[in-house]
């Protein structure tokens, strides 16, 4: 199962190239899903047509031959997700005297939303119904917190259950008497551990795998650019592989031709060039900008028939290895993938957030994460086909 | 001092109109502020130069500042943020830890709380706020709900239990349960977010402005969140049409596009019952004071962009002989979409995926919903 997600800036086309990505591959036979993850959900109004099924808001709907989709509703993933968790926080309420109805809303928390929505995907992933999954995710900047929250939440349920392990050990039948209100009986600690911890390790683990790549959505836009670039240096962070970086929108020649666009194009060109070169070795799929907003089934079949008139939209259309961090003893380390390189041609610099690489053929700058930028280059050398970067030392360290 | 928050779908051009009516106000002799909420920042982006966690001014009386959540959290919240670290430093390796400690809620928390602490420096007549894109705006402005709910159904349950099992547990793993300065950080952190709720539901204060394209799916999404801005008891004051297709440029290809607008335009003005501002498409990027100056000209011409465009409070109370009655305006939302549920001293409405919880005044605590009706946008709850 492939599993692929969407992000990039705020109105760039995530919706629009998840659904266009996902019709194509349903068109060429391939069993696909396409979920929304962003809550503010656009994917009906792009696939022009309403997606809720009545009686299972968690289940996707067929929109067409070999294609699901689904707005991932918070609640109700959140009821069938977290079944005696949520009952022992309507317990206590319960307890506290607040009806069901209500004490249901509370159950709401914040980052239950997120989590809940990530439970889905894994679900659906997991579910074997499909050979192919698109997710549309929220913004670069949500998406990353999306990414980052089966590590987050992995480390809290843990403590949870440590806490709870030592509780029933020592103080249970204790504290059972002194807090006034019911505690989690052990069943609530299996459900978190069954539903939330496994599934959660078990997503994080598919998104780090071979078969899950992210791709960024971008315009020829300056801050666009910029803010894909940011993602992309997250991401390698957190182990997350891009395998493409899609232009949309981008201008047509007639366009281009009428006085009004005629800057807009020359400035598009090297917008073009600047990403291929940035992004290298990704490639970069592209979309024209279509004579009218594309809504339907029609109009996205045609987008992707754009994107993809190459490739294969489900193929994983990058296999270079990415840069990988560690920590080390001193600091961080960085190891990036330079195959055929001969370490006399080579030289390294740190230039504040980004490190250059300079081999025979070419130059290469990697935006550096935050925290790693705040360190110092401790020194470089080639093992095999990787360069080792070591960092330390610096402001933060 | 006047609050607006600038919000709408991704890629609108929240930020330029963000800091188009900051640089407007600040013209009109206003010492403007303009914060950016967005954990992925373009305030720098678009001025053409860096804007940090600190204010920095970027013209006559126009500061910039873009809320960084860890900064943040390292400054105000050491207690609360040594105790996350102390329970995720187990086996996460630091890197990633400090990453983590971005924990869902926190960027809420955080832009809240940024909104409060320019308040209170006195040193503003105006603050803009470049929200984050419409999802997490309004997750922002259910928080203070959800804090709400768990101050007044947990934390004493927490704080004490602590207080009971720390000699325990202490010998057991030190550090498992949190110290008693955490519940106090915590607790200082629940009043300066019930500060900040009241200035964002004072409709003479706060404004929210909508920016949305003439493109069917943005005006669509501007319709929920005008709703459910709504429903939250924020006032929303003015709806902001940003790159409407110049003349120059409605021919040729952009025939469809053309006509298209048109139809959105006549969407827009059925939908949204607030005075519609206009800006057109420009050939480049916007970028830079004079760019963004010129497009303040352009949407409010001489009109102050820091005055209330029109007033509203979405949510009243009032009497109709002698029976209190709450209106709340619901604009574009279809009765079926609409629950009610009353508990104590509160009302809780909820809307598709949204919901608020408004709190009744003691005269109304407890008493029980005679009827309710939904009618022309507006929600009329009648009390026994």
């Amino acid at each position: 199962m492939r599993l692929v997600l969407y992000t990039g800036k705020g109105g760039v086309g995530k919706t629009t190239t998840a659904a266009a990505t996902a019709v194509c591959a349903a068109g060429r036979g391939l069993s696909t899903l396409v979920v929304s993850a962003d809550a503010a959900h656009s994917l009906a109004d792009v696939l022009g047509r309403p997606l809720g099924v009545p009686d299972d808001p968690s289940a996707a709907r067929p929109v067409a031959e070999n294609l699901h989709a689904l707005e991932v509703d918070a609640r109700a993933a959140m009821e069938r997700h977290w079944g005696r968790v949520r009952d022992y926080l309507i317990s206590i309420f319960r307890y506290q005297g607040i009806e069901d109805v209500v004490a249901e809303e509370l159950a709401l928390l914040p980052g239950a939303e997120e989590l809940t929505t990530l439970l889905a995907v894994e679900e659906l992933a997991a579910s074997g119904s499909f050979d192919f999954v698109v997710v549309d995710c929220a913004p670069t900047g949500s998406t990353l917190r999306l990414v980052t929250l089966p590590d987050v939440a992995d480390g809290t349920i843990r403590w949870l259950l440590r806490l709870h392990q030592a509780l029933s050990a020592v103080v249970t039948p204790l504290a059972r008497s002194l807090v006034p209100a019911p505690l989690p009986g052990s069943e609530v600690f299996r459900d978190a551990d069954a539903l939330l911890y496994r599934k959660l390790r078990a997503l994080r683990a598919r998104l780090s795998s071979g078969q899950t790549s992210v791709r960024l959505v971008m315009t020829p836009e300056r801050m666009v650019i910029d803010e894909a670039r940011r993602a992309h240096t997250d991401l390698a962070l957190f182990d997350v592989g891009c395998d493409a970086v899609v232009m949309n929108r981008l201008l047509p020649e007639s366009a281009c031709a009428e006085a009004f666009f005629r800057d807009w194009g020359t400035v598009q060109e090297e917008r073009v060039r600047e990403v291929a070169d940035r992004f290298d070795p990704l490639p970069v799929l592209r979309a024209p900008l279509q004579d009218d907003e594309v809504i339907g089934l029609d109009r996205l079949a045609r987008q992707g028939d754009a994107l993809f008139a190459d490739a294969a939209p489900e193929a994983l259309l990058c296999r270079a290895p990415r840069p990988r961090y560690s920590r080390s003893k001193a600091g961080y380390r960085l190891s990036l993938p330079l195959p055929g390189a001969i370490a006399g041609d080579l030289d390294v610099v740190k230039v504040d957030d980004e490190l250059v690489v300079t081999t025979a053929a070419r130059r290469r700058s990697i935006a550096l994460p935050r925290r790693v930028a705040a360190l110092d280059l401790a020194g470089a050398r080639l093992a095999g086909d990787r360069l080792v970067v070591r960092f330390a030392g610096g402001a933060s360290g | 001092m006047r609050v607006l928050l600038l919000t709408g779908k991704g890629g609108v051009g929240k930020t330029s109109m963000a800091l188009a009516t900051a640089l407007g106000a600040a013209v009109h002799g206003h010492r403007t502020i303009v914060l950016s909420t967005d954990p992925a920042h373009s305030l720098g982006d678009s001025l053409a130069r860096p804007v940090g966690a600190a204010p920095v001014e970027v013209a006559p009386n126009l500061m910039a500042q873009e809320i960084g959540v860890l900064a943040e959290l390292d400054r105000a919240w050491s207690d609360v943020q040594e105790w996350l670290r102390a329970l995720l430093r187990d086996d996460a390796d630091d890197l990633v830890a400090e990453e983590l400690l971005v924990f869902p809620g926190m960027e809420e928390l955080v832009s809240l709380r940024a909104v409060r602490e320019v308040e209170a420096t006195g040193a503003y007549d105006v603050c803009v706020v470049d929200c984050a894109p419409t999802g997490a705006t309004l997750r922002m402005l259910r928080f203070p709900d959800a804090l709400r709910i768990f101050m007044e159904n947990f934390f004493d349950l927490e704080r004490r239990g602590a207080r009971l099992l720390r000699p325990l547990l202490d010998r057991i793993s030190r550090g498992l349960i949190p110290k008693e300065e955490f519940f106090e950080a915590f607790e200082r952190l629940y009043r300066e977010v019930e500060d900040v709720r009241q200035i964002l539901l004072d409709g003479d204060r706060t404004s929210a402005r909508l920016v949305v394209n003439p493109a069917h799916v943005v005006v669509e999404e501007a319709r929920r969140s005008f709703a459910y801005l709504s429903l939250y008891g924020v006032a929303t004051d003015a709806v902001v049409v940003n790159r409407e297709l110049p003349d120059g440029a409605r021919g040729g290809f952009f025939e469809r596009w053309a006509e298209r607008e048109r139809r959105e335009q006549e969407d827009i003005a059925a939908s949204f019952p607030v005075p519609i501002l206009h800006a057109p498409l420009h050939p480049r990027e916007l970028r830079g004071i004079d760019a963004l100056r010129g497009l303040a000209e352009q949407v409010y011409g001489p009109a102050d962009p820091a005055g209330v465009f029109v007033r509203s409070r979405p949510v009243r109370l009032h009497k109709e002989g002698g029976v209190p009655i709450l209106e709340i305006d619901l604009p574009t939302a279809s009765k079926e979409e609409i629950q009610l549920a009353a508990r104590g001293d509160e009302l809780v409405i909820r809307m598709r995926d949204a919901r608020r919880m408004v709190a009744l005044p003691a005269s109304l605590a407890g008493r029980l919903v005679a009827g309710t009706r939904f009618e022309n946008g507006v929600l009329r709850v009648r009390f026994h």
